[in-house]
């Protein structure tokens, strides 16, 4: 077990060492920094202008092996992740803001395996009744939506319902405004703030966690260890429950792994549209400065994040499954 | 018993897309979306020609008006004409997700089924790279390959990003099928009679992916058209002065108090859009594949 996980580490590593390299070159091939200071009016003398982007090491005369150099040698030696074309730093950015993505993330994710897993499991139990008709309907709806018209729409509803009550029971931007020392309205100050976000983002994932659990159960039910199960005397919920669900949940415990994936970067449309400063806005900025560094650095964050979610995957899976531990 | 073979001979035999295209139909759910889908491209085809107002035109007379007579869908915040807006921001959804889904399902085809094919040390650095293109989020890949790009050729860029980055999920679930059809005597055969294994590939094997590779095609439409909306809400795929339905809902995002209809019509095109592509695929699904129990199952 031990061996399988250190050799599987060791792959992931250079994985991501090819797959940042192979973005930073991207990035430097596609994005422009120059340009932020040539349309500013009046435009700033040449000198200064290569000296800002020297200093960020963003200089497009440089040559692009010579940047990528300096820029690996600064992150393995010195952990800097670089600059932006404004001169602030970079890592320093992505720490401040990290934050804030956990506390939007975490418990949308955890609703959204809850109830999505839970109602899969309903629906499957009942296969082509008006339950799983009905839920399935809804569910296809979702999953069509685009994630910006979802978080729009309930932008939209909470509005209408502070209209209709007459005071601000929902925040639609931001994290927190509470000013004040007392816990308890500075907790139901991050509530009011956190639904929003919290329902926008449960919608989409509880949705697809219901779908995949759904179609894991029902291929299971199928199965013939099942068909001996019930042979052998058990009631159709005995058999269920001690042996199909049992196996159904080892893919779905290995997406639950892979959602590390998302929840640092997943939530970018989110945290537009409600405006919270966390990681997915940060990429959105970077792209918009030409921030070389910047997307990099996010690159590099969600692909550890990632990988470290595809790892946990592969421990949960040769964990639940001993034919993968044998092998 | 030679009267009977004669009686089948004299049989009409039904052919495969025969049988297909009477499962589709028989469906109320999939020809609906048929349906919806053709009249919403045909809508974006020749619905400019219902209003005198082109999508680049502002009408400062009239800024932010809810819709009327002259304006069907109402005027944005800078008066430009929101139903010619919409009509073009369609065409353009729609033109960026069936072409990167067909190029995307093409080159998922040909890598995924050609490193199954090889095995051995082709198969195991192929997955590598497959694995190794999917540790970043592709969103971040596409945005900025499109930052670069001026506002007319974005929608270019954005297909190409969209494509080059899209296919790497399909190729993985195509090697996987692959893997028990390279097993089949007819492959076995003809590699052994020495066909040229490019000539196996594209005559033996991907054909025998076809429905595999129709149902995809479809069902990554609605995929396409999410990825497009978010990139272009976010600011990062369609610009002015172009326009898609992501850009324009993000502009409808800012005025959602005053003036609901710049951002309730686009977002009700597109859901029109994906749930009618999606009772497509499934429809599709079900007529090919009948006995598959993943109805419903994500793309």
């Amino acid at each position: 077990m031990l061996r399988y996980v250190a050799k599987r580490i060791a792959n992931y590593c250079v994985m991501l060492f090819v797959a940042i390299t192979m973005t930073y070159f991207l990035a430097s091939a596609f994005m422009d920094p120059r340009s932020n200071y040539m349309s500013r009016n009046p435009r700033p003398p040449m000198d200064s202008i290569n000296h800002a982007l020297d200093n960020a090491n963003i200089n497009d005369q440089t040559p692009v092996i010579t940047r990528y150099v300096r820029w690996l040698t600064g992150v393995v030696t010195r952990w800097d992740w670089g600059k932006a074309p404004d001169q602030s730093s970079v890592g320093e950015a992505i720490v401040s803001r990290m934050g804030a993505s956990l506390q939007l993330v975490t418990l949308a994710t955890v609703l959204s395996i809850v109830i999505g897993v839970s109602i899969g499991v309903y629906t499957a139990i009942r296969q082509y009744k008006w339950q799983d008709r009905v839920l399935n309907s809804i569910a296809t709806f979702i999953f069509v939506i685009p994630p910006a018209v979802l978080a729009v729409a309930v932008v939209f509803f909470a509005i209408e319902v502070n209209t209709v009550a007459g005071s601000r029971l929902f925040y639609v931007t931001g994290l927190h405004s509470y000013q004040g020392e007392n816990f308890g309205l500075w907790f139901l100050d991050f509530l009011q703030h956190l639904i929003l976000p919290t329902i926008s983002m449960t919608l989409g994932g509880a949705v697809g966690y219901h779908l995949t659990q759904r179609t894991y159960l029902l291929d299971e039910m199928n199965a013939d260890y099942v068909r001996t199960a019930r042979a052998k005397g058990l009631t159709l919920n005995q058999a269920i429950r001690r042996h199909a669900l049992r196996n159904s949940l080892i893919p779905t415990a290995q997406s639950v792994a892979f959602s590390i994936a998302g929840v640092f970067t997943g939530a970018t449309v989110t945290e537009s549209v409600f405006a919270i400063n966390g990681l997915g806005r940060y990429f959105v900025t970077t792209i918009g400065q030409n921030d070389i560094n910047g997307t990099v650095a996010i690159a590099a964050f969600s692909g550890v994040c990632t990988l470290v979610g595809a790892l946990l995957a592969d421990i949960v899976a040769a964990w639940l499954d001993p034919r993968i531990r044998l092998n | 018993m030679a009267e009977q073979e004669e009686k089948t001979e004299s049989i009409k035999r039904t052919g495969r897309f025969t049988l297909y295209a009477r499962r589709f139909m028989r469906r109320p759910s999939a020809v609906a979306g048929l349906v919806i889908l053709l009249l919403l491209v045909l809508w974006a085809t020749f619905g400019g020609m219902l209003t005198h107002w082109n999508y680049e035109d502002l009408d400062f007379a009239s800024l932010g008006v809810p819709p009327n007579s002259d304006h069907y869908f109402g005027t944005t915040d800078g008066g430009g004409d929101l139903y010619a807006m919409v009509v073009r921001g369609l065409g353009r959804s729609l033109t960026i997700a069936f072409l990167s889904s067909i190029l995307s399902t093409f080159i998922a085809a040909v890598y995924g089924v050609g490193i199954a094919y090889f095995e051995g040390l082709t198969e195991k650095v192929g997955m590598w790279v497959l694995d190794m293109l999917l540790v970043v989020p592709s969103t971040l890949l596409v945005a900025i390959l499109v930052r670069s790009a001026g506002g007319t050729s974005g929608w270019l860029w954005l297909t190409i990003g969209l494509t080059i980055f899209g296919w790497v999920g399909l190729a993985r679930v195509l090697r996987t099928i692959t893997m028990s059809i390279r097993e089949r005597d007819y492959v076995r055969a003809a590699k052994f009679m020495g066909v040229r294994p490019f000539t196996v590939i594209l005559r033996h094997l991907i054909p025998n992916l076809g429905s595999v590779l129709v149902i995809n095609t479809v069902l990554g439409v609605v995929s396409t058209v999410s990825a497009e909306t978010t990139l272009s809400f976010l600011g990062l795929g369609i610009k002015a002065p172009d326009t898609s339905l992501g850009t324009i809902l993000n502009e409808g995002q800012s005025v959602i108090v005053t003036q609901p209809w710049v951002l309730a019509i686009p977002a009700a095109v597109l859901i029109i859009l994906a749930f009618s592509v999606q009772m497509i695929g499934d429809g599709l699904r079900d007529a090919i594949d009948p006995y598959s129990r993943s109805a419903g199952k994500a793309a």
